[in-house]
């Protein structure tokens, strides 16, 4: 008699646990919220244990849930593989919230995937995202962070609670949905719902997109009527090597035009008597 | 162009009234090197060059005022009679001439190094270079000094691009950065071609490097090079880049495809211009000889040229046999 074990973790906190014989042949359990407007189900299939197969577990739209591997203490979600019971339960490798995803490689392949557009459909990613606050206007900042360690808070901002929405400067169909298509101004936080983190994981991916060329950038336009390109000053061009004198010329040209004072002369002379050359 | 106007700093310059004899003989080797390609031949900023480049760029107000991202305003409605329109589309049509100016096509800038002193003394009390520079706030920025102090105790001028560097530090331009952005890369550049984007690619060359810079050289001859294989010109027909685009082509005797794409689009005045052009920059070429010969006009210049240079003379023939055609029944 195998008994396998499911542990969800729903959104407000609260651990559900179910217990199934997976000796019997076909077990299908399925969990609605109540929070979900939009009746999404969240159904596991189990195939026919006489097969030989593993379990598989589809996943139809989490939109509240997720299956956390280590999310709690003491939790494991056992990786459910062939009827031996010799074989030790493998687990699936103990993943954070952050870096279970297939897509960490190729992130902006999520966006073509079935599975994206059956929970997006065409609209972005923070459509349908409503911050729970007191009162009728928001703090002006939305939370710092929605992953503290492996804990996810209730409620997490539109990129933390799919982990499949990786911000990556390559993904230019995800940026492209946090910047306003007539400004070209990234979207503040508040109307996006993004923790602070994420945002600044955005605005960083932004800069870079723009920097390599991947997002449309408005340039000033540039004015070359006032500049001279001539590069013929001493700054720029080379310094021309010092002139010497040619024998009886003199190095300003005024100095032969003003004559020193007589008595002023004859007092310097006379003071400085031992230093001058003999002939002078 | 250079050695013209090194030539006239040292007259305009005190030191060139006691010429040594040594700088003397150095202006003369260098004046006869330039003087074949500078004196005779015609240069970009020429103003019947100007003339063909920008009658050939075209004025289409759609394109130059596309809408572009920015801050936005509620829309403003006019009531105009006729000759108030007329009046605004004048005004705009200036606007977008001001808009077209060509960034100007330069030699390269001559590298600088000048060594102002050398000073043993201070060998090894620095570990650092100390770059002093001149912020007055008048000052031009291609007459700011700027000089580097090296640890060995060489006092040099600044290079180019560590000139570029200090000046952006200290008077920064908007839209330009400090160290030249990754877009510039070869693999990110072939990105960016693929989509289409050689104009956007353009306008930050020319927000970002200085127009005789060698970067600023490379990366126009590969957008250049990448619009030529591919006959993409429509991309930069109506900007400020194709009277350069069109000059790099005309010199480098490569003007089938671009004569192809106008024939194609039925812009003959604009085909006899671009021809016209080819014949005054390299006026000893067989089709300019002819031409000059015959005095040749409209179409026959693009008959003499399809004859005598052009790799794809058939199909120019052809095109010029079909418009004269077409025009001469319309004629009546």
């Amino acid at each position: 008699m195998h008994i396998q074990e499911l542990a969800v973790l729903r959104q407000n906190g609260s651990l559900l646990t179910t217990h199934w014989n997976s000796d019997l042949p076909h077990i299908s359990c399925h969990f609605t919220t109540k929070y979900s407007n939009t009746g999404k189900i969240f159904a596991c299939k189990h195939l026919n244990q006489h097969e030989g197969l593993f379990t598989r577990f589809v996943l139809q739209g989490i939109r509240d849930w997720k299956i956390i591997s280590s999310a709690a203490p003491g939790l494991k979600f056992r990786a459910l593989s062939s009827s031996s019971s010799s074989s030790p339960p493998s687990a699936e490798n103990t993943e954070s919230p952050e870096t279970l995803s297939r897509y960490s490689d190729r992130p902006w392949e999520y966006l073509e995937s079935e599975e994206y557009i059956e929970r997006y459909g065409a609209k972005p990613v923070w459509a349908n995202y409503r911050r729970n606050h007191k009162g009728g206007v928001p703090p002006q900042q939305t939370r710092k962070t929605c992953i503290r360690g492996d804990k996810i808070c209730g409620n997490p901002c539109p990129i933390c609670r799919d982990p499949n929405i990786i911000v990556h400067y390559k993904n230019v169909n995800l940026l492209q949905q946090f910047i306003s298509p007539q400004t070209g101004i990234v979207h503040d936080p508040t109307r996006t719902g993004v923790c602070m983190k994420q945002q600044k994981l955005l605005n960083k991916a932004i800069e870079t997109a723009r920097d390599c060329g991947l997002l449309a950038v408005q340039l000033p336009h540039v004015d070359y009527s006032k500049e001279d390109y001539s590069n013929t000053h001493g700054a720029v061009a080379p310094t021309p090597a010092p002139v010497s004198l040619r024998s009886g010329e003199l190095w300003y040209s005024w100095y032969g035009s003003i004559k020193p004072d007589e008595r002023e002369l004859a007092r310097v002379k006379r003071i400085y008597k031992d230093y001058l050359k003999p002939d002078v | 162009m250079a050695a013209f106007s090194f030539t006239r700093c040292l007259v305009r310059s005190y030191f060139c009234v006691k010429c040594v004899d040594h700088v003397q003989t150095r202006l003369q080797t260098t004046t006869r090197m330039f003087c074949v390609s500078t004196s005779r031949s015609t240069q970009f900023t020429d103003t019947e060059v100007q003339d063909i480049l920008t009658k050939i760029t075209g004025l289409d107000l759609k394109k130059v005022f596309q809408p572009i991202r920015q801050q936005l305003t509620p829309p403003k409605y006019k009531l105009m009679t006729d000759t108030e329109l007329e009046e605004a589309v004048r005004k705009a049509e200036e606007q977008a001439k001001h808009l077209l100016k060509m960034p100007p096509v330069l030699p390269e800038r001559k590298p600088i190094n000048d060594v102002l002193s050398e000073d043993q003394m201070l060998e090894g009390m620095n570990t650092a270079k100390y770059v002093f520079t001149d912020i007055n706030f008048n000052v031009p920025h291609r007459e700011r000094f700027i000089v580097v102090r090296e640890p060995s105790g060489t006092l040099r001028k600044a290079t180019w691009n560590e000139r570029d560097r200090i000046i952006q530090v200290y008077f920064p331009k908007e839209g330009r950065k400090i160290t030249p952005p990754p877009i510039f890369k070869e693999e990110n550049l072939r990105v960016v071609f693929e989509q289409d984007r050689h104009e956007d690619v353009l306008n930050q060359c020319v927000v970002q490097f200085e127009p005789d810079s060698a970067e600023f050289k490379n990366v126009l001859m590969l957008t250049y090079e990448d619009i030529e294989k591919h006959g993409k010109y429509d991309l930069l027909r109506s900007t400020r880049f194709f009277g350069g685009f069109a000059w790099h082509l005309v010199n480098g005797r490569r003007i089938d495809g671009l004569l192809v794409d106008m024939l194609q689009r039925d812009l003959m005045q604009d085909a006899v211009r671009l021809v016209r052009l080819f014949n005054l920059i390299h006026p000893q070429s067989e089709s300019a000889q002819h031409a000059q010969r015959q005095q040749a006009t409209d179409l026959n210049l693009l008959k003499i040229y399809a004859q005598y240079e052009s790799n794809r003379a058939g199909f120019i023939e052809l095109a010029v046999q079909t418009y004269e055609q077409t025009k001469a029944p319309s004629s009546f």
